[in-house]
């Protein structure tokens, strides 16, 4: 059965995914409510980049369902271009457009995809650039910029969207250490506006100052799956622990 | 018989006179060429039936020596009703070949821009056309513009082969002057001098466009 509440930004049924004949995502199942804060951990190649962007069309899947909001994507071909347009994602190479200014990757998708007028997507785009603490650079190009700048044009521009749900895939990991926090930050404040955020990261920081639940991964399952201060406190699946564990020293 | 630069300079108003044929056959057949060339690499790309059929078309197409492709469309095409005039069949032939290289040169400019650039344009919610708008062709054109600059010098100097045509272009003048006159050398280093301005004019302004288009954006 199939939920369809509406105070539930994404539910996940028995996901499957292979590429070819390896089994990547295996029967993962998630429940995530509207404003909650969800952090994925996991060792490299346990498929927590490839979750996330089943999330947003970036990836097919073989088997169950994914729910955003109450669209269930690929019913319904315009609900799930809506669906996935309502949710907003950050790369960890923030994969800005290089051959448009700040301003203009912002604009980008207000003026084509919602066909807002000029003047409008522009000053709405400068005010996420105001939010992200970059107003100054609006004019500029992405390689005039550092990689936190790029990082923090790079949320600023998928929050011009307005999205429902934003998706972070190791949104700080190609940053020099003194970028991180700013990132990070930004991040935090989003939180605290009651975004509902999914963050694949390795900051375990930010994890426990602003998750509110931890799902780890291995080998393409959901091994754990808990709050913060249980997880970091009492892990019971062994991987969990030794992941921990080498985080910490 | 020695070469005559009093008699040089006096075809060089004769033959520049077929200059603008020259410049109008070589810019419609650069656009036709990049336009068909660019179609053909977004059916290539998007696999499928069409796509295999494009591949096989681009493998043929430069397998191909451009004059089969002008006397193919000039003597045969008539054979099924279509009837061009010789101008018209010249630049459609020289567009339809070109278009198999610059096809090409764009899957190359289109292969080098990192895959995070469509990711991010989906994850927008760009729909196909605007991403192929706004931002796969101009970063891919960043990426050719030297090889693409190549290629239109090279149909600037493929517009004499419209000679079979009877289309009067500049190498044709030059060659009328030269049977008129029994003189060879002067009139064809005329025509060759003008060709050598041109191709250095486009190379220069391609130059300028990449220096533009790669200017404070280069990653
Ligand atoms: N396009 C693909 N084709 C085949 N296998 C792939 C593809 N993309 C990812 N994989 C494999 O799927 C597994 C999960 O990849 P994924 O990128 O989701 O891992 P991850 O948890 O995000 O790892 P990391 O921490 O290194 O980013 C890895 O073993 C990877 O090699
Ligand atoms: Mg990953």
């Amino acid at each position: 059965m199939i939920r369809t509440d509406s105070t539930l930004a994404v539910q996940i049924t028995s996901l499957n995914k292979w590429y070819g004949a390896f089994h990547v995502l295996k029967e993962v199942n998630l429940t995530i409510p509207s404003g909650s804060r969800v952090v994925i951990c996991g060792p490299s190649g346990s498929g927590k980049s490839t979750l996330i962007r089943c999330l947003n069309g970036l990836e097919a899947y073989q088997q169950g369902t994914v729910t955003l909001g109450t669209v269930r994507l690929g019913d319904n071909a315009r609900e799930t271009a809506l669906a996935r347009r309502q949710t907003g994602m950050v790369f960890q190479n923030f994969n800005l457009f290089p051959h448009l200014t700040v301003l203009s990757n912002c604009t980008l998708a207000l003026r084509r995809v919602l066909g807002m007028p000029r003047a409008e997507a522009e000053s709405l785009a400068r005010h996420f650039l105001e939010k992200v603490r970059i107003p100054e650079q609006a004019d500029k190009y992405p390689a005039q910029l550092s990689g936190g700048q790029q990082q923090r044009v790079a949320i600023a521009r998928a929050l011009c969207m307005n999205p429902r749900l934003m998706l972070f895939d190791e949104p700080t990991s190609a940053l020099d250490p003194e970028m991180v926090k700013e990132v990070l930050d930004v991040m935090t404040g989003l939180a605290q506006e009651g975004m509902t955020m999914i963050c694949v990261t390795h900051e375990m920081g930010f994890a426990r100052e602003v998750a509110d639940q931890i799902v780890f991964m291995d080998q393409g399952s959901i091994v754990e799956q808990a709050s913060p201060m249980t997880f970091f406190s009492t892990p019971t699946h062994p991987r969990a622990q030794s992941f921990l564990h080498t985080l910490l020293h | 018989m020695q070469f005559d630069i009093a008699f040089a300079l006096s075809t060089v108003p004769s033959i520049l006179s077929a200059i603008g044929m020259t410049l109008l056959v070589a810019a419609v057949s650069c656009v036709g060429a990049s336009a068909v060339g660019f179609g053909l690499e977004l059916i290539r790309r998007s696999g499928g039936p069409g796509g295999l059929f494009v591949r096989f078309l681009i493998d043929f197409i430069r397998a191909t020596p451009v004059l089969v492709w002008l006397y193919c469309l000039y003597f045969i095409l008539p054979f099924y009703g279509i009837r061009l005039g010789a101008l018209a069949t010249g630049m459609i032939g020289l567009s339809l070949y070109y278009s198999g290289y610059l096809a090409e040169v764009f899957k190359a400019g289109i292969d080098a821009i990192p895959k995070g650039q469509a990711e991010a344009a989906r994850a927008l919610g760009l729909g196909r056309m605007d991403m192929t708008v706004f931002v796969i062709a101009p970063q891919m054109l960043r990426n050719i513009a030297a090889p693409m600059g190549n290629y239109f010098v090279s149909i600037l100097k493929a517009t004499p082969y419209l000679a079979v045509l009877a289309v009067p272009e500049m190498l044709g003048r030059a060659f009328d002057i030269a049977s008129d006159t029994y003189r060879y050398a002067e009139p064809l280093t005329v025509a060759g001098l003008i060709f050598l301005g041109l191709a250095l004019l486009i190379s220069l302004a391609i130059k300028r466009l990449e220096i533009r288009l790669l200017g404070p954006t280069a990653r």
